[in-house]
């Protein structure tokens, strides 16, 4: 009798896009009758959160600026993800990358730009890639669960952050653990002056189509994805599966650095005690959904940046605690999950 | 005060502090035995500890809070036990779904409920039972038998688990799930309803774990005020082989660091603080680079089994 629903379900089930759209649909749906039982309106709280960053250009450029950060804090986990490895260090790795670059920013800040921006991306880079390094090592060396020491060198980072921005090159005014500005040779040119745009949007898109061919069309990227398909027939076939663990978790670490990097040079100009607070664990949430695919990610990554602009606007202006976007979040990661245990039927 | 009573109540502290690591550690150790690896802990802990202290501060009552914390790791656990078990979602991705899940709905539910306030909405922390006549021994009866009910409950936890697991055939049945669940199927034992019990009762201590922080330490919630326990439970977990009493060792440690941190802290002796705040997780790294070769997990853990497929 529904046979035409049968034969609808089977097309889209066998479409990958389709159904992820249709995950994506019921996860609005089912998330739109949680916030309807708070006591809200969900159409005019969807309206706000997808909308926001089209209506006005301020919008879309807060979008873009979202988007550079959480892309490499993606990236980050995805890269190790392939290899089969979880790195829940992003935050962590981020802010080494912020703390490498102000430092850079601050020890030369009388060099010029040509100089000093390079450098201080590097600083960003290496620090975040060193951070990545350890948890990389403790597990070549000790077998110890990278999930475990990369999420508890957050925590070293966390205190690190403050360290630094109170006792190292605390600024004694600022009435927040912020340190003192970097050079002006440090900062990112804009690419738009108002509302402000940094450039650190080329960086990204050269990056995303760098890793895209890297995972995708590299030879080893293809050790890498052959490590996390099957580690037992990457090692026969001639892998050395635990350098590629270490490799993943390395490249993880320097992306989520040039994160935390672009984030200084281009809009914080210091560090800053909670930068991260942003963007928290959203990058795994984004590399999860994408499922790994490194084509994916910055796309997810901006839909996760349009519903974040929209959250905090409809916070403001429709009195809904931003908190609500969370459950569309977790329920679009959990249905895009589920739609591929039911493709797998 | 003398060099004794600062030990006294050093000792007295250890315990105190221990409990959250013990109740946490060993709801994951549970699951393990089965061979589900819980990732959400830390968001299990987050939510149990703002449900439970709503549900404390609306009805005045602690020991409803504590029902409620353990209503929601029972709910978590069984999500957790459906995907990974029954529908076979690889374990790693439904625990950091769950974090994210319950990291959220720990800061969004307080919102709704009690909305944002100028002064902290505030519970009676948990009251001291001192056992009658115990109390009465001089020095012991200080450090072990003057204690909030969940501090007796934690350690009569950990020595039924103990009894469980190694003396009782249930017990047996279960570990069999985790070190090969092919031979306990083969031998009767259903695999799936072993791991949904183990789940479930493992989430709910690891609810309790979490409602512990603003029932003791805070009388109030406050946003990531687990801060990193649950993860360091894991560590906990892989630190004490997967076995019930090196595991309440181990809690025993975690917690001397932590209070040595605090002490450290207060008494400035001229390392930086932020240092002292990093102790926990770096002293953690270290002891695992020390145990973790020669620790044992179950042979199937972080693995779904199906039952279907031929090899393993």
């Amino acid at each position: 009798m529904f046979w035409w629903y049968r034969e609808i379900m089977k097309k889209i089930l066998s479409n990958t896009f389709a159904s992820y759209f249709l995950a994506v649909v019921l996860a609005f749906i089912a998330s739109g009758v949680f916030i309807a039982a708070m006591g809200y309106n969900p159409l005019k709280a969807y309206q706000t959160i997808l909308f926001t960053s089209f209506r006005t250009v301020n919008g879309f450029t807060q979008t873009l600026l979202k988007f550079i950060p959480l892309t490499l804090l993606a990236f980050s986990f995805t890269v190790p993800y392939k290899t089969g490895k979880f790195n829940i260090g992003g935050e962590g790795q981020f802010l080494m990358g912020a703390i490498g670059a102000t430092a850079v920013g601050i020890l030369g800040a009388n060099l010029p730009t040509y100089i000093l921006l390079p450098l201080v991306l590097l600083g960003g880079i290496v620090m975040g890639g060193l951070w990545g390094l350890i948890p990389g090592w403790l597990l070549y060396q000790f077998k110890i669960s990278e999930i475990l020491t990369t999420v508890l060198l957050n925590f070293v980072s966390f205190a690190l952050v403050n360290y630094i921005a109170t006792a190292v090159w605390g600024d004694p005014t600022a009435g927040h653990p912020t340190t003192l500005p970097i050079g002006d040779g440090g900062h990112l040119p804009m690419l738009v002056g108002n509302p402000p745009l940094h450039s650190g949007i080329i960086i990204l898109l050269l990056v995303a189509v760098g890793i895209y061919y890297f995972t995708d069309r590299s030879t080893l990227g293809y050790d890498i994805v052959a490590t996390g398909a099957n580690p037992r027939a990457a090692s026969v076939y001639g892998i050395n599966t635990r350098v590629m663990f270490v490799l993943g978790l390395l490249i993880a670490g320097a992306l989520a650095g040039l994160g935390g990097a672009i984030e200084v040079a281009g809009i914080q100009h210091h560090l800053i005690e909670g930068m991260h607070s942003n963007f928290k664990i959203l990058g795994i949430i984004i590399g999860l959904i994408s499922g790994g695919s490194s084509l994916a990610v910055p796309f997810v990554a901006f839909f996760i940046s349009i519903l974040e602009v929209g959250a905090s606007a409809m916070q403001r202006t429709l009195m809904i605690p931003i908190e609500v976007v969370y459950i569309v979040e977790a329920l679009v990661l959990l249905f895009v999950l589920l739609s591929d245990v039911v493709r797998r039927r | 005060m003398d060099i004794s009573q600062g030990f006294i109540t050093f000792l007295r502290s250890l315990l105190l502090t221990m409990v959250p690591f013990v109740l946490a550690a060993q709801g994951t150790m549970l699951a393990g035995r089965t061979g589900v690896f819980i990732v959400a802990q830390e968001g299990i802990m987050l939510t149990s500890a703002s449900v439970g202290f709503i549900v404390s501060y609306k009805t005045g009552s602690l020991f409803y809070g504590m029902l409620a914390a353990l209503l929601v790791g029972g709910i978590y656990g069984v999500l957790i036990a459906y995907m990974t078990t029954t529908l076979k979602m690889n374990q790693f991705v439904i625990g950091l779904s769950f974090y994210f899940v319950g990291v959220g709905l720990s800061t969004l539910i307080p919102k709704l409920v009690i909305g944002v306030t100028l002064t902290p909405p505030l519970i009676p922390t948990l009251q001291d039972v001192p056992i009658p006549a115990l109390r009465q021994i001089p020095i012991i009866g200080d450090i072990f038998f003057n204690h909030n009910i969940l501090v007796y409950l934690s350690i009569l936890i950990s020595m039924l688990l103990y009894y469980f697991l190694y003396k009782t055939s249930w017990g047996l049945e279960m570990r069999s799930v985790g070190e090969n669940p092919k031979a306990a199927d083969s031998l009767g034992i259903n695999v799936s309803l072993q791991r949904y019990i183990a789940v479930i009762i493992g989430c709910m201590l690891i609810g309790l774990a979490g409602v512990y922080l603003p029932m003791v330490y805070t009388g109030t919630f406050t946003e990531q005020m687990t801060r990193g326990r649950g993860w360091l439970s894991s560590a906990l977990a892989f630190f004490g082989g997967w076995r019930p009493l090196p595991i309440f060792l181990g809690s025993l440690f975690f917690a001397g660091i932590e209070v040595l941190s605090y002490r450290v802290q207060v008494q400035s002796v001229g390392i930086p603080y932020q240092f002292l705040l990093m102790l926990p997780y770096v002293a953690t790294i270290l002891v695992m680079m020390l145990t973790f070769k020669r620790s044992t997990t179950p042979a199937f853990l972080g693995k779904n089994y199906d039952r279907e497929k031929r090899t393993l």
